[in-house]
């Protein structure tokens, strides 16, 4: 299971740099929908990296809650 | 310690479903755990828990809802506190910070409430026994040396 | 869902609400599979409104710095954001998806503390100023769609103007009130930017009423949904662009006749189709007057009637109060508060005391954290003492004891 999840990270992290792209060549050719649309993608794809380091369980939760 | 573990739980109301779970006082599956039910986990006070282990019980839990959905909003976590600094006290008395557990169950949770339940007796059934040691039969109402909470009625 | 019931047989009502309850729960459970507990958002529906209205704040702000609230200017500001301004078009979209989010996450806060019982006795403020922000949060939709000034806004406009007219005895001076005048102008549109502005902010006063009785509200959701919420709103900005929908701007000759509609805010000129505006406004009231009324309108009011335990309000000892303040921060009501002692305690570690605790029994709804607080046995639920719990302990331990111990 470890190895999905780490697969999934590995995965969302290239996409994020992919994203990143996105958002600085949409800033570079004023094409802002290109350019807006690539911030949200990049935001989904890091909420999905920090659930799944959650479940591998390299973050943790509060100290009051274990 | 050798037979079976004596278990107390103190399980709030609107957290695990007793109802199929527990008959009276017990645990169907695992009836050396007996049940104490209180209005929310929050309810119940760090004193309790001492006092179930000086009158002879191995291990003692509370359960209350999942983290984020105590009905009262906080109890779980204010109780999760409690005990943390419960078990800070019982250590420099000695007494295994094992034997006391703080659960976190919903209403359809009974499956897993039963198996992390039963993870806790079989964590406590290894341990050394308790000291002083005790007579069987008689239960004792020991006071670990150097009791610092003021005077026990 | 309280596992310790009393009653004997319940009405249909309070059978529907326990199902509503227990079928809630069960959706917790599927999604506690996905996501651990902290991340689980049923269990931050109101920090997701709060996220989403934060949204709307910024990029209303942005917006505003463009707009102009004229009818001839009104539209081509509009435009310029979208087509000018870096990013105005983004800005536009993340407004709109926001505040549709707004309205989902408001109506799963409403639904889920509505069937978990949360609003019951002493926990009814916050369902009131919820009511008054639902309506609020409504009708400051209405009025962003108006302030764009292209067709849908004009016919939105004459709608509610009817929906106005066909109040008795104040409907004219509303209207009036409203146009600004007997027909609209410039004045209406700076009208309407007043009212979607003005209670915009009005929302944060009902947030304060719907604070007030809560220690530490939730306001905020975890990090992973801040990230997911905003990232959503953006990413649908971008592929589901504002541009989509070409309405033409609003002009006098014009007599638009229908728009694109949109199931978050307008639903209600939806019904317009179908029902004369007198019946849509009794409708609204009627809905607003009925959802006011959801904590008190059943017999479920207080735990004996809920056939839930009830163990009496929270009494504090005063013999024993030390006023250390414990059961004040940790009562999630603030149904405690501490006042200057009138007088020394009886035991010893009271009798210097300068505070006293006092319960407000009116906000307190018989969870007895304050109990589990108190290090100097000072406060006590009068039909579950201290006594009883060890008494339970006691029994439940006694060797030999193999017989059930009475709950």
């Amino acid at each position: 299971m470890r190895t999905v999840y780490t697969m999934g990270v590995a995965l969302l992290s290239g996409l994020s740099l992919l994203f990143a792209v996105g958002i600085i060549y949409g800033e570079a050719t004023d094409q802002w929908f290109l350019g807006g649309g690539s911030v949200g993608a990049l935001l989904i794809a890091y909420s999905f990296i920090v659930l799944l380091l959650r479940k591998m369980g390299m973050t943790g939760p509060r100290k009051t809650e274990r | 310690m050798t037979q079976v573990p004596k278990v107390i739980g103190f399980i709030c109301d609107w957290s695990v479903d007793l109802k199929p779970l527990s008959d009276g006082g017990r645990l169907r599956e695992l009836p050396n755990v007996r049940v104490v039910q209180v209005p929310c986990s929050g309810f119940v006070r760090p004193d309790w828990l001492e006092e179930a282990l000086n009158r002879g019980a191995d291990g003692v839990f509370v359960t209350g809802c999942p983290y984020g959905d105590c009905l009262n909003r906080e109890g779980n976590f204010l109780m999760r506190d409690r005990i943390d600094q419960l078990q800070r006290r019982l250590q420099r008395r000695k007494v295994d910070t094992a034997r006391i557990g703080m659960l976190a169950f919903g209403l359809h949770d009974g499956a897993a409430f039963l198996a992390e339940v039963k993870a806790f007796v079989d964590r406590i059934a290894v341990l050394p026994p308790a000291q002083p040691a005790r007579t069987a039969g008689r239960p004792a109402v020991a006071q670990p040396a150097g009791t610092p909470e003021g005077e026990r009625t | 869902m309280s596992t310790v019931v009393e009653r004997q047989t319940p009405g249909r009502y309070a059978r529907l609400m326990t199902t509503l309850l227990r079928e809630t729960l069960r959706l917790d459970v599927w999604v506690n599979r996905l996501y651990p507990t902290d991340f689980n958002p049923l269990y931050y529906t109101g920090g997701l409104s709060n996220l989403f209205l934060f949204t709307l704040v910024l990029s209303g702000i942005f917006l505003f710095f463009y707009y102009d609230a004229s009818l001839g200017e009104a539209f081509a500001s509009v435009q310029y954001i979208t087509d000018r301004v870096p990013y105005g078009g983004i800005v536009r979209g993340v407004h709109r998806y926001a505040a549709d989010g707004f309205i989902v996450a408001i109506l799963l806060h409403l639904l889920r503390n509505w069937f978990t019982d949360r609003h019951l006795f002493a926990r009814d403020n916050p369902w009131i100023s919820g009511m008054f922000l639902l309506l609020f949060g409504g009708f400051i939709g209405f009025t962003g769609y108006q302030l764009v000034w292209d067709e849908r806004a004009q016919l939105l406009t004459s709608m509610f103007v009817a929906m106005l007219r066909s109040i008795p005895a104040f409907g004219a001076t509303l209207t009036r009130l409203f146009i600004g005048g007997l027909g609209i102008s410039d004045g209406t549109l700076v009208r309407i930017l007043f009212l979607h502005i003005g209670p915009a902010t009005a929302l944060y006063a009902f947030l304060w009423w719907h604070y007030v009785r809560l220690r530490h509200p939730k306001i905020w959701p975890p990090g992973v949904w801040v990230l997911f919420c905003v990232g959503l709103v953006f990413l649908l900005a971008g592929v589901v662009p504002m541009t989509r929908e070409t309405i033409p701007a609003a002009a006098p000759a014009a007599h638009p006749t229908s728009f694109p509609m949109d199931v978050f805010f307008l639903i209600p000129f939806w019904l317009l189709n179908f029902l004369p505006a007198g019946v849509v406004v009794l409708l609204l009231v009627a809905l607003f007057v009925g959802g006011l009324a959801i904590p008190y309108a059943s017999r479920r009011e207080t735990p004996v009637e809920m056939g839930v335990r009830h163990s009496g309000v929270a009494q504090v000892i005063d013999g024993n109060c030390t006023g250390c303040e414990l059961c004040y921060y940790d009562c999630p009501y603030n149904a405690i508060v501490m006042v200057p002692s009138p007088g020394p305690g009886l035991s010893k570690a009271a009798a210097n005391r300068s505070l006293l605790a006092v319960v407000i029994e009116s906000r307190c709804v018989e969870c007895g954290i304050c109990i589990g607080a108190c290090p100097f046995e000072a406060l006590e639920l009068p039909k579950f003492l201290e006594r009883d719990v060890l008494r339970q302990v006691a029994e439940a331990l006694r060797p030999g004891s193999g017989q059930a111990v009475r709950a």
